[in-house]
């Protein structure tokens, strides 16, 4: 990653971190406990194809504990980022190219994967943060009813809003 | 720190995940009210469970010296009982020895007067017969722990037999199946009711009991307790109890003959404790006063 590639990726996080948590945070304390749209999460999506792991689950602690600060929920979000770091390869692995993903293809976004790999991708690495994240957030077996329901709104709503910002950004880089 | 980048590289995401993970838990516990609540719960019950089946590990190893705690205890106890019963109460100026159960009072100067009389060992049966004509008991107890012969030996649930021969750690008892063994016992139920008891062979868990007068109206089921005027057994130790209706002894028509099933199982004897009497010597010196002629 040169220098001018970072940009966008800095961009990115600073603006989901502000997206979350001075509008999608607040829409939940306004609308109610069902709606939970998580976004900051595209950060990871949107990091680099090869970047190794390690740095992927270290900056999803950053981009985590950076939403953690303002919420606050210390360690929740960052936990589930560095889950969705970790996972991220995993999640993409079945819509990958045999022999895997080229240099050509520098994130997993619509103009490089196409819009359903990209959908597909995306709805398996959101719903898995989304259950993490909620995993965490309720921190007992006993709510485990709660985590499911919250979980399935979660993700639907939170589906929309990536579809939303892939067509109005189309991330290339 | 960059070496341990590179070690984190070279070992893939998991240990960084891992590592990451653990991190974030922490964090999460000290910085957050419910879900440190949650954890501390959490670590209060499995932490406290822990320590329980700890304990519980802790107390199953020491059984053996709990057993033995307890079995000191129930002696204590059963010493206290027996000693209970045999108090100077005194009346008008004058001691007298009688029987008086002084647990069933209150009355502080009679407490004061009680005399411990006997003394109890713990010991336990290793060996026991009962199918013999003459059965014996063996217990683990002999002279080194204060063994003498002619001392009591009592279960918890009734009487076991009489010390006869005893060696350095070993004594052997002449069981209460034993056609010399005699034992004064007493039915608590009727007044001044005293009676020998012995065994004629046979039915090891059945006894006679004989020198009951005939005036006395027996009934089925009535318990058997020692008498206490063997000096070897306290008064009041469980025996067992009547059977049957009682006849009239064809030997001395003016006496019954009662049928006494034991309340100890001869068969399952194990824990036993011997008795000894704290006065016996004394005892036995003012019993070799009594001349031959008065005898």
């Amino acid at each position: 990653m040169n220098g001018s590639s970072i940009y966008p990726h800095i961009l990115r996080f600073i603006g989901l971190v502000a997206l979350q948590s001075l509008l999608l945070n607040q829409m939940t304390l306004s609308v109610g406990p069902y709606f939970n749209v998580l976004l900051y999460p595209l950060f990871i999506l949107f990091l680099p194809l090869q970047m190794p792991t390690p740095y992927l689950i270290l900056l999803g602690f950053v981009v985590g504990m950076a939403v953690d600060a303002t919420v606050p929920s210390w360690g929740v979000h960052a936990s589930a980022g560095a889950f969705s770091g970790y996972i991220r390869s995993l999640a993409f692995k079945p819509f990958a190219p045999k022999g895997g993903f080229s240099p050509k293809d520098p994130v997993f976004a619509p103009a490089h994967m196409g819009w359903q790999t990209f959908i597909n991708g995306t709805a398996l690495f959101m719903a898995a943060h989304i259950f993490w994240y909620f995993s965490f957030s309720y921190f007992a077996p006993v709510f485990a009813g709660e985590i499911l329901k919250k979980t399935l709104a979660a993700w639907l709503l939170t589906m929309i809003f990536v579809g939303l910002y892939a067509m109005m950004f189309n991330p290339k880089k | 720190m960059g070496r341990l980048l590179q070690l984190l590289l070279r070992n893939g995401g998991f240990v960084t995940f891992l590592l990451v993970e653990l991190g974030c838990f922490a964090i999460m516990v000290n910085f957050n009210g419910r879900q440190g609540e949650i954890w501390a719960n959490t670590t209060g019950i499995f932490g406290g469970r822990a320590l329980e089946k700890r304990q519980m590990a802790s107390d199953y190893f020491s059984l053996y010296e709990t057993a033995d705690s307890l079995a000191h205890v129930v002696d204590s106890l059963q010493a206290r009982l027996s000693n209970a019963r045999q108090v100077q109460v005194p009346i008008r100026d004058t001691f007298f020895l009688v029987s008086y159960d002084s647990l069933s009072k209150t009355d502080s100067v009679r407490r004061k007067t009680v005399r411990p009389q006997y003394g109890f060992i713990t010991a336990k049966a290793i060996k026991n017969s009962i199918s013999g004509a003459n059965n014996w008991v063996i217990i683990n107890r002999g002279t080194s722990d204060g063994i003498q012969p002619d001392m009591a030996v009592v279960s918890p649930a009734g009487i076991v037999g009489i010390v006869r021969h005893v060696s350095a750690n070993f004594s052997l008892v002449m069981s209460v199946l034993h056609q010399q063994a005699k034992i004064s016992v007493a039915l608590p139920n009727q007044k001044n009711a005293f009676g020998s008891l012995t065994w004629e062979g046979g039915n090891p868990t059945e006894m006679t009991l004989r020198y009951i007068p005939q005036h006395f109206v027996v009934k089925e089921n009535e318990p058997v307790v020692t008498s206490g005027y063997s000096l070897m057994f306290p008064q009041g130790h469980p025996v067992g109890k009547v059977i049957g209706l009682p006849k009239s002894d064809p030997e001395n028509p003016y006496f019954l003959e009662i049928r006494v099933s034991l309340s100890q199982d001869m068969a399952t004897v194990r824990d036993v404790a011997v008795i000894y009497n704290l006065y016996s010597s004394e005892l036995d010196s003012l019993q070799l006063k009594i001349s031959s002629n008065e005898r």
